[in-house]
């Protein structure tokens, strides 16, 4: 058997603040212990927490790693932690590696003869009784191994010669293994009460490293994500509250990266309003897929630096709401304000924009330009804006002088009032008429017809050349 | 007059000298350029085309003039080459599809954001710049001061992209952080005449005249005023004039409009009669 006992120590606190208080607890990391231990999963089944140390039977794994030299090297180049430093430890049992990472942390040279000539302090479960041992003249787990079984354990209790057994390997040791959860789902309490969202993201930063260490483990791409918060306060100004608030954050793409979900969160919560202090947060991930990866390109214009496209369109929408990133959809009608929808960009981009190949599009560019479409300004007035009649000309930034048309339309008969077609047929005539101070511009009549009579000609403003 | 000491050094660092460049002379591109589709402005244009990876102002006083006109040729073909979206940020009306599709730039390549603060139109730009896909960004900023131009300019440097700002023409004699400045002015029959305030060149005096519209629409236009010049009495002069042959048949055509429309057209038929 072959375990490697680690611990995280954050890289500011000075050599002397550990001697001083050895047997603190381990100091506040950005990361939760739980995904700490799944970090350790990607290098043995075997991980679990013992006292303040993570430790890793690893004898089935080192040949996998090459070694254990370069498994240690590859946990130091891998530490998820930032700004700290890993002390990796390793020992027969998990108890004598426990031991050594205890009298590294102290300083001091272990002993030669392992594990009868470690010092007694550093078994956990002789803590309690080290001045009765003490004063019987026990100083190293050997003199106390060597002391009769069963005035021992009644004695001292039976956990005690268990653990001695289990640090010479007479007796198999149990540890509550750590595993992965199918869901990923943690609470923290916040350091503070939180007033406004946006102070809630600093936990939930936390909460996101660990989300990604779940991801990488599990190796799935998180689609959607649930954050909670509970609300310290059950009435707030005579209302009664909710126990929880939460906002949802998807992406079109399975992600591992936090930085855009980070992006993401940040500007939901900018919109949200706390309904009273939080003190709890909670991130659950509501829909994930397999991470399938992604195959690198060595070609150049494949490798554009850059954020994804649907990265953009989350992050515009979520700051300037979905209604406002459209994208057109081309739609049949003969009307102008019917051939094309805007819809939002956001539920589109599941499928990526094709670009046409190059020897295609310049075909279809000649055939395009054949059509009457060509003859369409580019600008759309989606609401016709009705035109002034001066001396029966119409009359848009000047008089208009019509150079072409008309160009006769009669369509919509078939919607109904109180349909989305929309109210009237349309009967125009399109014109293409000059403004002195505008341009071009589309301009229509609405022609009187059987079914929609109006007395005099309406001249409506569509289309601008310009 | 140059001295000969001199000159040799110099002809030792021939190969340097293209990163030298002469304040009398058009700048040669050192970066992409893509062309835009109109050879009288590629002329004029350090490189040959718009330069990519830098902003490029057009400066006029109705923010939806000559816009498509001018750049959708170098748009088409930039959706063509990377195959993202063309984002327009803050447009002033909204832009029509069919019409843009018949140019060259497909419908499914247009994104369209629509926002009314100025420091949100910023913030979008800024964004569009940061990603790989897109393709090029139209931005309407007429409150852009020149700091936030600045860091647009930077934002554009990191991206291989073109950006197209649009601001009015009110600006013309402010300091931009813009690579090339172009005022836009409609000019008669048609054309538009484009200053170039800013390019790595000489300064350039006289304006560039580009047609204003779209060669189908000149065509019809052109073939709908011939129709109405036929047509019509009062230019019956220059036609008889210009054409020998079928006079007569032209005059009694003319005699007859003559006498339905009498009296509005006193002075055509002066003209015709002398």
């Amino acid at each position: 058997m072959q375990w490697i006992a680690l611990r995280w120590q954050p890289e500011s606190e000075d050599k002397a603040g550990a001697e001083a208080e050895p047997a603190k607890a381990a100091p506040v990391l950005p990361m939760s212990l739980e995904a700490l231990g799944w970090w350790a999963l990607q290098f043995t089944p075997r991980v679990a927490w013992l006292d303040e140390a993570l430790v890793l039977e690893v004898s089935a794994c080192e040949r996998l790693w090459g070694g254990q030299q370069p498994l240690m090297r590859l946990m130091t180049a891998w530490n998820p932690v930032p700004h700290s430093r890993i002390q990796k430890v390793q020992g027969a049992t998990s108890l004598v590696a426990l031991a050594r990472m205890r009298l590294f942390a102290l300083g001091q040279q272990p002993p030669a003869d392992i594990p009868a000539g470690l010092p007694l302090h550093t078994l956990t479960a002789a803590r309690d009784h080290l001045d009765v041992l003490a004063r019987m003249g026990c100083r190293t787990w050997g003199d106390v191994a060597a002391l009769p079984r069963g005035g021992l354990s009644r004695r001292f209790g039976a956990a005690l010669r268990e653990a001695l057994d289990m640090a010479w390997g007479l007796r198999p040791e149990r540890h509550a293994w750590l595993t992965l959860p199918d869901v990923f789902e943690q609470k923290l309490e916040l350091p503070a009460l939180a007033e406004n969202a946006h102070e809630l993201m600093w936990s939930a930063n936390r909460l996101l490293a660990a989300l990604q260490v779940w991801l990488r483990a599990r190796q799935r791409g998180v689609l959607a994500l649930e954050l909670e918060w509970t609300l310290d306060l059950r009435r707030y100004n005579g209302v009664d509250l909710p126990p929880h608030q939460s906002i949802a954050v998807r992406t079109a793409e399975p992600t591992q990266d936090m930085a855009h979900l980070r992006r993401l969160m940040s500007e939901r919560l900018a919109l949200t309003k706390l309904a009273a202090p939080a003190s709890w947060l909670r991130l659950r991930s509501v829909d994930t897929t397999p991470w399938a990866g992604a195959s690198t390109s060595f070609l150049p214009e494949d490798n554009r630096k850059g954020d994804k496209l649907h990265e953009l369109v989350e992050r515009l929408s979520a700051r300037l709401g979905p209604r406002e990133v459209l994208v057109p959809a081309a739609q049949a009608d003969h009307r102008a304000e019917g051939m094309q929808g805007w819809r939002p960009a956001l539920r589109k981009v599941g499928a990526p924009m094709k670009p046409v190949t190059s020897a295609k599009s310049a075909k279809a560019t000649v055939t395009a330009t054949q059509r009457p479409d060509a003859l369409f300004p580019p600008w759309l007035l989606r609401e016709p804006l009705p035109l002034e009649v001066r001396d029966g000309h119409p009359w848009y930034q000047g008089r208009l002088q019509r150079l072409t048309g008309p160009q006769k339309l009669e369509a919509g008969w078939w919607g109904d009032n109180g349909g989305d077609e929309g109210g009237h047929p349309a009967v125009r005539d399109y014109y293409v008429a000059e403004s002195p101070e505008a341009g071009l511009v589309w301009v229509f009549r609405e022609r009187p017809s059987g079914c929609f009579v109006s007395d005099e000609a309406r001249w409506f403003l569509q289309g601008l050349y310009a | 007059m140059g001295l000969p000491s001199v000159s040799s050094p110099f002809a030792s660092f021939a190969s340097a000298r293209h990163n030298v460049w002469r304040g009398d002379e058009l700048g040669v591109a050192d970066m992409p350029v893509m062309g835009t589709g109109h050879a009288a402005l590629d002329a004029e244009l350090p490189g040959g085309g718009w330069p990519v990876g830098a902003m490029t102002e057009l400066l006029q006083d109705r923010p939806e003039a000559h816009v498509w006109q001018l750049l959708l040729p170098a748009l088409a073909q930039a959706v063509d080459a990377r195959g993202g979206p063309v984002v327009l940020i803050g447009a002033p009306h909204e832009p029509f599809g069919p019409s843009l599709a018949a140019a060259g730039l497909p419908t499914e390549c247009l994104m369209w954001i629509r926002s009314e603060a100025s420091a949100a139109r910023l913030w979008a730009c800024q964004q569009a710049l940061r990603c790989a896909d897109v393709a090029a960004v139209l931005a309407w900023l007429p409150q852009a001061r020149v700091g936030e131009l600045r860091r647009l300019q930077l934002a554009a440097a990191q991206h291989e992209g073109l950006l197209f700002v649009m601001r009015p023409a009110s600006v013309a004699q402010s300091a931009s952080p813009a690579r090339l400045r172009l005022q836009v002015v409609s000019a008669e029959a048609g054309r538009m005449d484009v200053h170039l305030l800013k390019r790595r060149g000489p300064p350039l005096t006289q304006a560039l005249s580009l047609p204003a519209r779209s060669g189908r629409m000149s065509a019809l236009l052109a073939a709908s005023q011939w129709r109405r010049q036929r047509s019509r009495p009062q230019d019956i002069g220059e036609i008889a004039a210009t054409q020998d042959a079928a006079k007569g048949a032209t005059v009694v055509r003319l005699d007859l409009r003559l006498r339905r429309e009498e009296g509005r057209h006193a002075v055509d038929r002066l003209a015709v009669a002398a």
